[in-house]
Formats: structure tokens, C-alpha cells, sequence
């Protein structure tokens, strides 16, 4: 379009010269000066082709608005490449890549002691249960009777702290908060597991509670013992798990202590480097506006100031022989706490505990193995290492495409992995449109094919209106509502077959979901039944002169010959919901990280971030031109890349199978 | 007003309609039609635009259900001797009894096989063979069998204008209904595919009672039996086609048949 129209305006000018050219001495046919005679013309163009110009042109417009767009977009986001990758050979220059050879794997010691720890946790329950529970209820109750006394309480304190005092006043306050507190101790529910004993005794205790006596009433101190015994009994029974986590939690200081140093010199230099770099640039800078400059006193001045402005080079090889020198320490290290995280290991009791504890204990006894080859693994690759290697641009692009981690503003290193926002938008997707579609489409199969006139009149406009709702409304009624919704569900005991149940986050890509399925509904549902509405009437008059039911005609004629619209509306919806930002970014949880696929089913209950929340979060935040400023653009890219690609799709499965247009 | 000319036959008449006033809403369409579809002949149904004779085919199977408030207000239509409005007629049955051809021809977008079997589908045989054999009879009866059973499974629509509608009416008599309706079926084709059509229309007549509406004068001769001439909704005259033709009983007719009236 944008071209055709570009050739019409020349051949317009073509035109207007050939009829300024018109008076030549030799003669034209007379019936061509007649004919061109009666042609009203305006700047040389005759009326007709004016408009179609005008009309050529508002079309193209929109093509040269999307040409712009992308030209713009790829301008922001392809420096990105060039910039990550001086990045990234800075974080291999200082060292930073070698300490995360180490640290990264060793992180699942974290992860595997909070297991052990859950695991200890619940086996002590098992024994200590009871004995916690009477003391923590003893001392809730205390707090009950303590807070609906709290008036004459205090006024009794005010009173007792007032110089001087007024023996009379404090009688009768106490008299007072005496009466409160009785009456309050009474009203108290106690639970069952206190005995009538207990309960008459604590009664007692509470009635008489006031405000200079700070020690505990004697029935709580015998319950803290109880507690106290019981937790000790339940160490001892349980001594060689306790010990066990114990001795696995400790295993890493060393080697962290280790490497911590290594990382604080790491990040010193990276600082350097960073900084003589920025300072590099604008002698750069100052270097080529002096080259460019024509006034030799400018040019003088400049050059000058580019010269002083010479900083001291980081000498990076000298910071890294630092680190690197110490890489047998570090193998050393390593090695040490494999042995002792395996023999801990090794002693980790079999059964130890009861249900969930033994399940975690064992889950642990197996990756602990696991976790030790990773780490010397890890620790042989250190030897392989070479600071000075240079990080080529595929690294890069696969760092981009295929990292999984998006780590911002980060003290120690940025990373921009774009799986994570990938896989969350991927999956609130696929959780959309497995929602919207069968709902919309069996929407329209009704709508267009069984429905009244007056449902339909009242169907149509009512889904049609979901699209005029703002979706930060949806977003709204996510958090305030739906959240709560899965939640409550979550939590019902004849529910917990469903996978995830109950959920931990109220804000998860299900949520999100359900929302963009809303908003999808209304684009499938008009599309596939613009797509029913299409199928020829002759079609149905076969099936029906051939006795076929209401049923068999709608499924077996009017849909399969609907079918590619049908298809193009879900991918239309697809777009749109891929697309939208506001929704996914109120209730989609925003945690980046690639969710625990591990969970099965149950994962669309877990928070994620997408591709579109994460531009609309961060870039109003970030320093125009950084290197997160041109991340956000390549996201932006690739979601452009990722519409267009969808709603190509669309176009190409309406157009492959259009038989009643054949 | 109109000849009984099949009151000697032997086998009764496949279809009767009897007095029968049909209309659509306030509009009546047909008056006091009266009719007997002889067994195994050609019927042709002629007469200008707009005089009912889509109507009047329609009613035999009771497509005119279709549109709400169209009915038949007196007198009743027979097949087999059934009246076919009764209470306890199956409508998916009647249409299996009584096939039916398009003016324009209208193949699903579906293989040339599924478009012929799908009369047997819908009326529940799953048997592979004996949808195999169904297939390549009807498609044998439609003339259509040698070319086209090495693509059997290919589009319907790839088909040219004939032979779509000839694979409709495959289609239409691979449930081997009683009676075939036709309306017009060859206006939309070529002179060729007309001639194609018009044969296969006496072998028809061999297995099936046709009844064909034409607006065109000179196919009612060369293909049909009988006659029957509408005019504003009424059966001007009935009669075999040579009679009809040659010597028309009714002004109306002779009339029409001159062409002196639009
Ligand atoms: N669906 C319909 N609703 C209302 N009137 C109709 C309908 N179909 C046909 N008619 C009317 O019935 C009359 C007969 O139509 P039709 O049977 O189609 O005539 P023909 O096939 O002979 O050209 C015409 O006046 C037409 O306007
Ligand atoms: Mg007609």
C-alpha cells in the first residue's frame, strides 16, 4: 500500500509535467485536446485521482505508524546485545563468574537444610505437641483475660506510679480490676485438653493478676517446664536427625567463609572496572568532539581535558590472579564439605520420624549425593576457567533467549534471562484460552444456532459489553475477589484432590488466567460466531433434506465448515491475551522465576511474571538507554515478534480451508 | 379444473396431495392442489416465476416446516398412502424416504466419500461396508463412479459444477429413498452438464419416482412423464408430458406454452 502509493504521487508528477508540456508546435490528435480540454484539473491532478491519493495515503499511514514502531523499537532494543555482552565480559573479567561457579550449586544447601529443618520440626511435634499446645493455649488466655481487663489496669498502674500515692484510690482500683478480671477468667472458654483442675486453678491465678507482679502465674511455669521436658525428650529421641541437620547446615560455613572473600574482591574490582569504563567513555567522547572540532582553541581545550581525564586502568589480571590464586583453597573446601555433607548424609536415620517428616528425610537422603557431585563437578570446572576468554555475541543471544534468571538491580550481578517472563506468560496463556474457548465457542454454537431471537438479543450484547470494561476494573475484582474465591475453595477438605490445593498465594497465574479467559470471551465469541454465521444456508438445507436432527447438523455440518474461523477467533483471543498487560500485572503474583513445573498440574497456582507486566513494571523505573532499559525493548521485540506471529497464524488458518469461498 | 390422467395405473401413487392450501403466514401460496405422483415416472412441476412449484415440492417433504408460519391449511399430502402431517410421522424418516436435489448445487466441504455417506451416517450405520457399497452404488447411479472412485476421498468442492451435482445426487438417493425432488437442478450448469443431468434422469426413473420443477419448457419434454402446469398457485393442468405438450386442455395453458404470456 505504502509503496503503491508513493508510485502513484510520482506518476502524478509525471503527469502534470506532461500537461504543462501540452503546447508543443506539433499538432496533437484533435480528439486527445478535445478530451484533455473538458478535464478539470486541480495543481495538474485530475479530481479522481485526488481522492484515490487521499485515500491511498490515510491507508498508508498506518503502514509507515508500523514501520515506525518496529524501526523504533529495534533501535532501542539492538544495542542491547552489544551492551550485555560488555557486560557480561566484565562479570568474567572481575571474577564474579568464577565465585558463582561455586555458589550458584551451593545455594541448594539452603533449600535442602530448610527441608531438614521442616523435617526436625515435625518429628519433634510428633512428641511435643501436646505439652506446646497447652502452654501457647495458657498463654493466650492470659493475654484474653489481660486485654479485657486492660482499663482498670492501667488506671490501677497510672494510679500505683503516681508521687505521691493514694493508698485509698489504689484500694478501690484494685477492688475494681479484682472484679474485671474475675469476671473475664470466668468468661473464658478453656480448651478440652486442660483438666478441671487446671482450668479452676488457672482461673484463680488470672483473677488475681495485676500489674506489679511481673513473674508468670505458677501454672504457666509448670506448663513452660512441661514443654521444655517434653521438646528435650523429643532432641534425644530424635538426636541423630537433629544432629544430622545440624551438622549439614554447618557443613557450608567453611567453604562459604571461603568464598565470601572471594566474592568481596570480585565485586571491588568489578566496581573499578566498572567506573574506568564510564570514565574511558567520555574521554572517548571528548576525543572525538576535539577530531570533529574545527576551532583550534576549542580543539585545544578539549584534547586537553581528555587528557587529563586519562584514569588509571583497573589492572584486572592482577585483581583475578588474586582469586584464581586461591582456587585449590577453594577445591579444598569444596571436597571438605562434600565429605561431610555425605557422611551426614550417610547417618541421616532411615525412617526417621513420622509421615511428611520420613517422606522429606528420605527425599533429602537422595538429593544430598546429588548435591555433592554437582559441587565437585562445579569445583572441577573451576580449573578450566579463563578470565580473559572473551564472551561471543552467541553466548549472548542464548544468555537473552535462554537464561533463567531475570535478576535487576542487583548488587552483585544483572542478569537478563528471558525464559522466566516467558514461561509465565505462556502458561497464564495456555490457562486462558483452555478456558475461554470451549466456553465462547459453545457460547456461539448456542447463540447462533438454538438460541430465540430475544436470547440472542440479549446474549450478543451482554458479552460484547465485557470488552468495554477497563480491564484494571478485572484487575481489581482479581485481587479482591477471585483471589479470595481460590483461596476459600482451596482450603475446603473435599477439594484437596485438586493438584496445588490448598494454595499458597492468592495472586498466581490461575487467577490471571481466569481474567484474561474473561477478557478473551468476548473477541472468540463474536469471531466464531461471525464464523457460524458464514456457513452457507445451503449446507444446512442438505443435511435437513437428508433427515438429519437439529444436533447432527450443528456438529456435523455447521461446525467442521466453521471450523477455521473458529480456529482464527482462538487465535485472535490468543493474541489479545498474550497482549494484555494490566490483569497479569495486578494479579499474576510478579515473582520472577521460572515456576515449579516439578508441581505438576498444580503449578498454575503459583505466582509468575510475564512479558508484558514486567515492561509495564520496570520501565518507568529504569535510566533511559541502561542496559534493563534496552533488556525491556528486546522483550518489547519479542513480543511484537510474538503477536504478529499470532495473528499471522490466524490469518493463514482462515484462509487455508475457506470452502464456501471457493 | 385439473385431469386425473394416472386413475388407471395399477401401482398406487407414490405421492397424493389432496385439496390441499398452502400458506406462508397471511399469503397463500397454493390453492387447492390436488396431485398424483405416478411410481417410478418423471413429474415435471412447470410454470412462470413465483407460481408455487418450489412450494408444492417442498411440501412433499415437508421442508416448508423450516419457515415459521408456513403451513398447509386444508387438505393433506400422502406418501406411501401416509399422510405425512399425521402425529406420529418421524420427520428424519420422511426425509429418508423423500431425497432431495438443489437448484444450485451444494456439496459439504467434505470428502466426495463422506458427502455420499453421510445420509447413512446420520441415520446410525456404522458398518464400513455397508457404507462402501452405498458409496460406490450411488455414486455408480449417478454416472460419477468411474470417475471419480481413485478420489473418492479428495474435496467435494474441488468437483466441477456438474459433477457437484451430480455427487448431490449421489447423496441424495444413497439412503434409496422412495421419491427424489429436484428443483431446477440444472439451471445453474452448462449446456453439457445439463445433457449429463438429463440422462441420468431416465435411469433414475428405473429405481426412484422423480419429481423434477423446471422452468424450462423444453427439459420438462425431454424428461419427464407427466406434466403438471402452475399458475398463480394453482394447478392449471396435469397430464402425460406428450398430451400436455401437444394438445393442452387449458387456455392457461396452450397460453404459456406459446410463450404469449410473461
Ligand atoms: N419463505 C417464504 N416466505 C414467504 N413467502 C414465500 C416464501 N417462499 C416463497 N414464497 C412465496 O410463495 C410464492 C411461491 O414461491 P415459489 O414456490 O418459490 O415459486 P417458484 O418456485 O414457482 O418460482 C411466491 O409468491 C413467493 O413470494
Ligand atoms: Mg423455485
Amino acid at each position: 500500500m505504502f509503496s503503491t502509493a508513493g508510485f502513484c504521487l510520482i506518476s502524478g508528477e509525471q503527469a502534470s509535467r506532461r500537461m504543462n508540456s501540452l503546447p508543443t508546435p506539433s499538432r496533437p490528435p484533435l480528439r486527445s485536446v478535445l478530451l484533455r480540454s473538458r478535464k478539470r484539473t486541480i495543481l495538474g491532478l485530475d479530481p479522481q485521482k485526488l481522492i484515490k491519493y487521499f485515500f491511498g495515503s490515510n491507508a498508508s499511514v498506518a503502514i509507515i505508524v508500523l514501520v515506525l514502531i518496529m524501526v523504533f523499537l529495534l533501535r532501542e532494543g539492538i544495542d542491547f546485545l552489544p551492551t550485555y555482552q560488555r557486560e557480561l565480559q566484565t562479570y568474567r573479567r572481575a571474577g564474579l563468574e568464577f565465585c558463582d561457579i561455586i555458589d550458584k550449586p551451593l545455594q541448594r544447601n539452603q533449600a535442602l537444610s530448610s527441608s531438614l529443618r521442616q523435617a526436625v520440626g515435625a518429628s519433634l511435634e510428633t512428641l511435643s505437641k501436646q505439652a506446646r499446645d497447652r502452654r501457647d493455649a495458657a498463654f493466650l488466655l492470659k493475654r484474653q483475660v489481660e486485654d479485657k481487663s486492660a482499663r482498670p489496669r492501667e488506671s490501677l498502674r497510672q494510679a500505683l506510679e503516681k508521687t505521691p500515692p493514694a493508698p485509698d484510690q489504689i484500694e478501690v482500683l484494685r477492688a475494681e480490676l479484682a472484679v474485671a478480671s474475675t469476671a473475664a477468667a470466668k468468661a473464658l472458654k478453656y480448651p478440652a485438653f486442660f483438666s478441671a483442675a487446671e482450668v479452676e486453678q488457672m482461673q484463680r491465678e488470672f483473677s488475681a493478676l495485676t500489674p506489679e507482679v511481673t513473674d508468670l502465674p505458677p501454672l504457666l511455669l509448670i506448663l513452660v517446664e512441661e514443654f521444655t521436658v517434653k521438646d528435650r525428650e523429643a532432641r534425644t529421641q530424635f538426636a541423630e536427625l537433629v544432629t544430622a541437620q545440624e551438622e549439614f547446615e554447618e557443613a557450608a560455613e567453611p567453604l562459604q567463609e571461603v568464598l565470601d572473600e572471594l566474592k568481596a574482591k570480585a565485586l571491588e574490582t568489578k566496581e573499578k572496572a566498572v567506573e574506568f569504563e564510564v570514565l574511558e567513555i567520555n574521554r572517548q567522547r571528548l576525543l572525538e568532539a576535539a577530531a570533529t572540532e574545527t576551532d583550534p582553541k576549542e580543539k585545544a581545550s578539549l584534547t586537553k581535558e581528555a587528557e587529563e581525564s586519562v584514569s588509571e586502568a583497573v589492572n584486572l589480571e592482577e585483581s583475578i590472579k588474586e582469586i584464581t590464586g586461591r582456587t585449590a583453597e577453594l577445591r579444598e573446601q569444596v571436597e571438605k564439605y562434600a565429605v561431610v555433607i555425605e557422611k551426614a548424609a550417610a547417618v541421616l536415620p532411615k525412617d526417621a520420624g513420622t509421615g511428611a517428616a520420613r517422606k522429606m528425610v528420605n527425599e533429602v537422603r537422595e538429593k544430598i549425593p546429588e548435591h555433592a557431585r554437582e559441587m565437585r563437578a562445579a569445583s572441577a570446572t573451576l580449573e578450566d576457567w579463563r578470565w580473559d576468554k572473551p564472551v561471543s555475541i552467541f553466548r549472548v543471544i542464548g544468555a537473552f533467549f535462554f537464561g533463567t534468571q531475570w535478576i535487576t538491580n542487583s548488587s552483585w550481578q544483572d542478569f537478563y534471562g528471558f525464559v522466566p517472563l516467558l514461561t509465565g506468560s505462556l502458561v497464564i496463556a495456555a490457562i486462558a484460552i483452555l478456558i475461554a474457548t470451549p466456553v465462547s465457542v459453545v457460547a456461539a454454537i448456542y447463540t447462533n444456532q438454538f438460541a430465540s431471537e430475544r436470547e440472542k438479543e440479549l446474549i450478543k450484547p451482554v458479552i460484547e459489553f465485557i470488552q468495554a470494561i477497563p480491564s484494571v476494573v478485572l484487575g481489581f475484582i482479581g485481587i479482591s475477589l477471585v483471589g479470595d474465591l481460590i483461596k476459600d475453595f482451596s482450603e475446603w477438605s473435599w477439594l484437596q484432590w485438586v493438584p496445588g490445593f490448598p494454595i499458597q498465594e492468592r495472586l498466581n497465574m490461575f487467577n490471571a488466567g481466569c481474567l484474561l479467559a474473561f477478557m478473551a470471551v468476548p473477541t472468540m465469541f463474536s469471531l466464531s460466531e461471525d464464523a457460524l454465521n458464514n456457513v452457507p444456508r445451503a449446507y444446512i438445507d442438505a443435511s435437513d433434506a437428508l433427515g438429519a436432527t437439529k444436533l447432527q447438523t450443528v456438529f456435523r455440518v455447521i461446525v467442521p465448515a466453521g471450523i477455521s474461523g473458529i480456529l482464527s477467533a482462538i487465535l485472535l483471543g490468543l493474541g489479545r491475551v498474550v497482549g494484555e498487560t494490566m490483569v497479569v500485572l495486578l494479579v499474576a503474583g510478579n515473582r520472577i522465576a521460572i515456576p515449579d513445573f516439578s508441581a505438576g498440574p498444580g503449578v498454575i497456582f503459583q505466582p509468575a511474571h510475564t512479558l508484558t507486566g514486567i515492561i509495564a513494571q520496570e520501565l518507568g523505573e529504569v535510566s533511559r538507554g541502561s542496559s534493563h532499559w534496552q533488556a525491556l525493548f528486546m522483550v518489547g521485540i519479542v513480543l511484537f515478534a510474538i503477536s504478529l506471529l499470532v495473528n499471522w497464524c490466524a490469518r493463514a488458518v482462515a484462509r487455508r480451508f475457506e470452502p464456501h469461498k471457493a | 379444473m385439473s385431469a386425473d390422467p394416472t386413475a388407471q395405473s395399477t401401482p398406487p401413487p407414490v405421492v397424493q396431495v389432496r385439496d390441499m392450501d398452502f400458506c406462508y403466514g397471511a399469503s397463500q401460496a397454493l390453492f387447492d392442489i390436488s396431485l398424483k405422483v405416478k411410481y417410478h415416472r418423471v413429474t415435471a412441476l412447470i410454470g412462470p416465476s413465483g407460481c408455487g412449484k418450489s412450494t408444492l415440492l417442498r411440501c412433499i417433504n415437508r421442508m416448508n416446516d423450516r419457515v415459521p408460519s408456513a403451513r398447509v391449511t386444508k387438505g393433506e399430502v400422502l406418501v406411501k398412502g401416509k399422510n405425512i402431517h399425521d402425529a406420529d410421522v418421524d420427520l428424519t424418516q420422511l426425509r429418508k424416504q423423500v431425497g432431495m436435489v438443489f437448484q444450485k448445487s451444494n456439496p459439504f466441504p467434505k470428502s466426495i466419500y463422506e458427502n455420499v455417506a453421510y445420509g447413512l451416517r446420520i441415520h446410525g450405520e456404522k458398518n464400513k461396508s455397508v457404507l462402501d457399497e452405498a458409496v460406490e452404488r450411488s455414486l455408480t447411479h449417478a454416472a460419477l463412479w468411474e470417475e471419480l472412485k481413485d478420489r473418492l476421498h479428495a474435496n467435494a468442492l474441488a468437483l466441477s459444477g456438474g459433477q457437484q451435482q451430480r455427487l448431490c445426487i449421489a447423496r441424495a438417493i444413497a439412503t434409496v429413498p422412495d421419491v427424489l425432488l429436484m428443483d431446477e437442478p440444472c439451471s445453474a450448469l452448462d449446456p453439457i452438464s445439463t445433457l449429463k443431468i438429463e440422462e441420468l434422469m431416465h435411469q433414475l426413473a428405473h429405481e426412484f419416482t422423480v419429481v423434477i420443477v423446471t422452468h424450462n419448457m423444453q427439459q420438462a419434454v425431454r424428461v419427464s412423464d407427466y406434466t403438471a402446469f402452475l399458475h398463480l398457485g394453482k394447478l392449471i393442468e396435469f397430464a402425460p408430458t406428450e398430451e400436455l405438450f401437444t394438445n393442452p386442455r387449458e387456455k392457461l395453458t396452450e397460453a404459456y406454452l406459446r410463450g404469449t404470456f410473461s
